[in-house]
Parts: C-alpha cells; sequence; structure tokens
C-alpha cells in the first residue's frame, strides 16, 4: 500500500524528457527555472518553510498526501505550491478567507502589494542578509544519540513488508513499495539521522540508525532484470529492516 | 489497530484541500501567494530574489566540476572524498542545504553508478545547483531504478553487459555525487582545464565527461 509519489518501478512511463541541441544531441545545458513562476513558487517555498512552522519531512508528506488526481496532473511546481497552501491554512498562517480574497483579486487584477512602510515583519520572517548563512548552514538530519546499530555490514536483512510506518496508517515512509520485503546484505552504516515516519508528523526526532542496504536487481525484479551483476542500493532506517536467515 | 484507525497519514482533518481554492493559472496562483504572504509580512522580496539569484548565478554544476577535477589530479584529495566527502567538499567551501551528508560514489572500468530519487527529487545543491526537469520527472524516477540501461541509453551512454550498475536511490538525506572516470588523453591538462571536460550529466551518472579530440 502506498502513494503516486512511490513510484520507482512502474510501468507506463515513456521516454525521459531530456534536452536536445540543434543537433538532436542530449545536452547538459537548461536553465535553473524554466519560467519565472517556477523560481518564485520554489523561493516562496524556501522562505515560508523559514519560519519554522513545519519540517522537511512534513512538507514532503504534504506534496505525496495531495488526491491522486491532483498530484498526476500537477507538474512538479505545482505540486510544491498547493503543498505550501495547504500547510500554510493548517499551520495557521494564513486563513482561508484571505486566500479566497487574494486568489480573487489575482483573477480580477486587482491585486495590491502593500508598500513596505505599510507590511510588519513577523519575527520569524527569514531577510536576505541571513540567507547564505543558513543556506550554508543547511538542515543536517544526523543526530549524536547513544543509539548503536544493529545490524554490522554484511549482514542479510529483509524490509518490511505493507505498512512500513508502525504510527500511522498511510503515514510517511521512506521505505519504497518496490523494495519492500526484499532481502538485502547491509551496505554501510550511516549514523543516526532523523526518523521520517515519526518526524513527518510531529511525533519527534526520534534519530535512528540508518544504514544503505544493497539489493541484487534480480531480487527487485526478478526475470525482468536487465542484468544479473546490477545492484540498487537505498537507504534505510532501522526500523524498516530485520535480520534474515542463513 | 484501533490506535490506527484514529491517526491518518493525511492531514485534511480540519477542511477540504485549501489547495483547490487556488487559480487555474499557476501563475496567478503565485501572484496570488506571493502577494498574501508579503503583506503580512511572512516573506520578504528581497529574500525571494537573493535565493533565486544564488541558484541561478551562484551555486551550480560548475562547483561540482571543480570536485571532480580535483579529485583527478590530486590522489589524496580523491582519497579523502572517497572517505568523507562532506568535508573534503567543505574544503572548496562547498557546503550547506542538501549537501549536509555527502557520499561520493567511483566509477570504474568495472562499475558505473547512477543517482536517482524514487520518492521526491533529493538531488545534492550545494555541488550541483537545483535539479535539471528530467531529474524530477515520472519517467526518470520510474524507470532508472528497473532499467537503468534503458535509461543510460536514451543518455546516449551504451553500456558494456560486463559492466556493474549500481544505482543510488536517495532515500533518505544522503546526497550523491558520482566521480566519473578521467578521460584519456588527458595526462598534461591541468586542472582548471580538466573542470571544463566535466559534465553535470556524467556527476549523476547520465553522461560521460567529454572526450578530447
Amino acid at each position: 500500500m502506498s502513494r503516486l509519489h512511490d513510484m520507482g518501478g512502474r510501468f507506463g512511463d515513456g521516454l525521459i524528457p531530456l534536452p536536445r541541441d540543434a543537433e538532436n544531441e542530449v545536452t547538459n545545458f537548461e536553465p535553473t527555472f524554466k519560467y519565472k513562476w517556477h523560481a518564485k513558487a520554489w523561493a516562496i517555498t524556501l522562505a515560508a518553510g523559514a519560519l519554522g512552522e513545519w519540517n522537511l519531512d512534513i512538507s514532503r508528506h504534504y506534496r505525496e498526501c495531495l488526491p491522486p488526481k491532483d498530484y498526476i496532473n500537477f507538474s512538479y511546481y505545482e505540486k510544491w505550491l498547493a503543498a505550501l497552501t495547504n500547510l500554510l491554512i493548517d499551520k495557521e498562517l494564513i486563513s482561508l478567507n484571505e486566500l479566497k480574497e487574494y486568489v480573487f483579486a489575482a483573477e480580477k487584477g486587482t491585486l495590491r502589494k502593500f508598500s513596505d512602510k505599510d507590511v510588519k515583519l513577523d519575527q520569524r520572517t527569514w531577510l536576505a542578509k541571513d540567507v547564505q548563512k543558513t543556506l550554508g548552514w543547511g538542515g543536517p538530519s544526523i543526530r549524536d544519540t547513544n543509539v548503536s546499530p544493529v545490524f554490522d555490514i554484511g549482514n542479510k536483512v529483509i524490509t518490511q513488508n505493507y505498512n512500513p510506518n508502525k504510527d500511522i496508517s498511510g503515514g510517511h515512509t521512506r521505505l519504497p513499495k518496490y523494495a519492500m520485503g526484499r532481502v538485502g546484505v547491509i551496505h554501510s552504516y550511516n549514523n543516526n539521522h532523523v526518523f521520517p515516519d515519526k518526524n513527518a508528523h510531529g511525533l519527534g526526532e526520534n534519530p535512528l540508525p540508518l544504514y544503505t542496504v544493497e539489493f541484487k536487481s534480480s531480487e527487485l525484479w526478478g526475470e525482468l532484470a536487465e542484468s544479473q551483476n546490477d545492484s540498487i542500493l537505498l537507504d534505510l532506517w532501522e526500523p524498516y529492516l530485520k535480520l534474515f536467515p542463513n | 489497530m484501533s490506535e490506527k484507525k484514529n491517526i491518518s497519514g493525511d492531514y485534511h482533518h480540519q477542511h477540504d484541500h485549501a489547495h483547490s481554492h487556488l487559480p487555474s493559472d499557476p501563475e496567478l496562483r503565485v501572484k496570488a501567494l506571493e502577494t498574501l504572504l508579503l503583506n503580512k509580512g511572512l516573506i520578504d522580496s528581497e529574500t525571494l530574489d537573493e535565493l533565486i539569484d544564488t541558484y541561478e548565478n551562484r551555486i551550480g554544476p560548475k562547483n561540482g566540476t571543480k570536485v571532480v577535477a580535483k579529485a583527478w589530479v590530486d590522489l589524496e584529495y580523491k582519497k579523502r572524498l572517497l572517505i568523507d566527502a562532506t568535508s573534503a567538499i567543505r574544503e572548496l567551501s562547498y557546503q550547506g542545504r542538501q549537501g549536509e551528508n555527502m557520499v561520493v560514489v567511483e566509477n570504474t572500468p568495472e562499475t558505473h553508478n547512477v543517482i536517482v530519487c524514487t520518492l521526491c527529487s533529493c538531488y545534492p545543491w550545494p555541488v550541483l545547483g537545483i535539479p535539471p526537469t528530467w531529474y524530477k520527472s515520472d519517467e526518470y524516477r520510474s524507470r532508472t531504478v528497473r532499467e537503468p540501461r534503458k535509461v543510460l541509453l536514451e543518455f546516449g551512454l551504451p553500456l558494456d553487459p560486463k559492466v556493474q550498475i549500481k544505482v543510488w536511490d536517495s532515500t533518505a538525506e544522503i546526497r550523491y555525487l558520482v566521480l566519473p572516470m578521467r578521460p584519456k588523453g588527458t595526462e598534461n591538462m591541468n586542472e582548471s582545464e580538466l573542470a571544463e571536460l566535466v559534465t553535470r550529466n556524467s556527476m549523476i551518472g547520465t553522461g560521460l565527461p567529454k572526450e578530447i579530440k
């Protein structure tokens, strides 16, 4: 059981939409943002996130929770905008009436931006002078805890099946459907990281051991595997894994 | 089970989806939201400009090309890069958002690495910038884990069946960068000349560095 964003391995998708040059060769060049509104949607999302009312996992989960018909129809940044709108309302940063009022004005062409002196900046608002500093810090998910990893490198493990999120039905998880119930080998241990399955639901950071697990292509795709040699590696938290008896 | 039924993974407990009230034209959606947030003092327009300028003009794949070129000419640096990529990349002052935990994977004659994010669009911003459209596409996300060889062919990269492909699905907060193989015949080139050969796609694993003619 999963949601539409969890699309690894599914059938039906066509050619990769690659930019090509005049000779029809794949090119490495395309603008960072194709349209001005893409840039704005992206920047507004980052700036609103900096208010501190939600974390990265919550914002991911809001995008994943868009109704399937919207998730399918929306372009990338439309998903961002829709999820941001729902977050702003749920966290009461804006009201539904305010939203309706501004949408109405936008459609009538009567949107009005207040002059700077009429705007009172919120204490939490991200200021331009702090942008480089904040980007440079980033938001590390590693936590110093005394939790020791249960598995050793080289251990054979099997991933959870069905519902990896044990607290919330249909809750956020980072174990993709295509790798559920499959046997892999612990490739490395990457310290303890904030656990998205809880953090996305405001249940605390609960940092836990994070492993990179290697799966043979044939374990994931059976006889459809392109090559017996190939493998797929995923970063998986300890609760997604159980020791697989040899 | 009973406890689970009380908590839903969906968030719209209090109301219908607010986003359904947005205008159909995405440009108007952005304008409405942006103006509302600006007027409420929750965002600042100079911050938006600074963010966009940073990723349009300062942080992008050029950063990654310098990391790769340095690893090609400096064996000690390459060792550090493969053991602790985050620190080695920070030596070149690239760090921070969406690159907090970096891992560099090395291409060899036996192994070719490819990076994908099937669940969303995780990508190492400090060294590659904002991901290209194809990286965020359903097509790339769905197919790369199941049929990487077909996908690479579309990029113009046929791989020898003897070469092992490793596909890295960025399912957590680790961000991956591919260290491509140094092209043949470049022994006399210096670091900045070598950096010019490194392409963005070669650092994702969907391309190779430019050959010298």
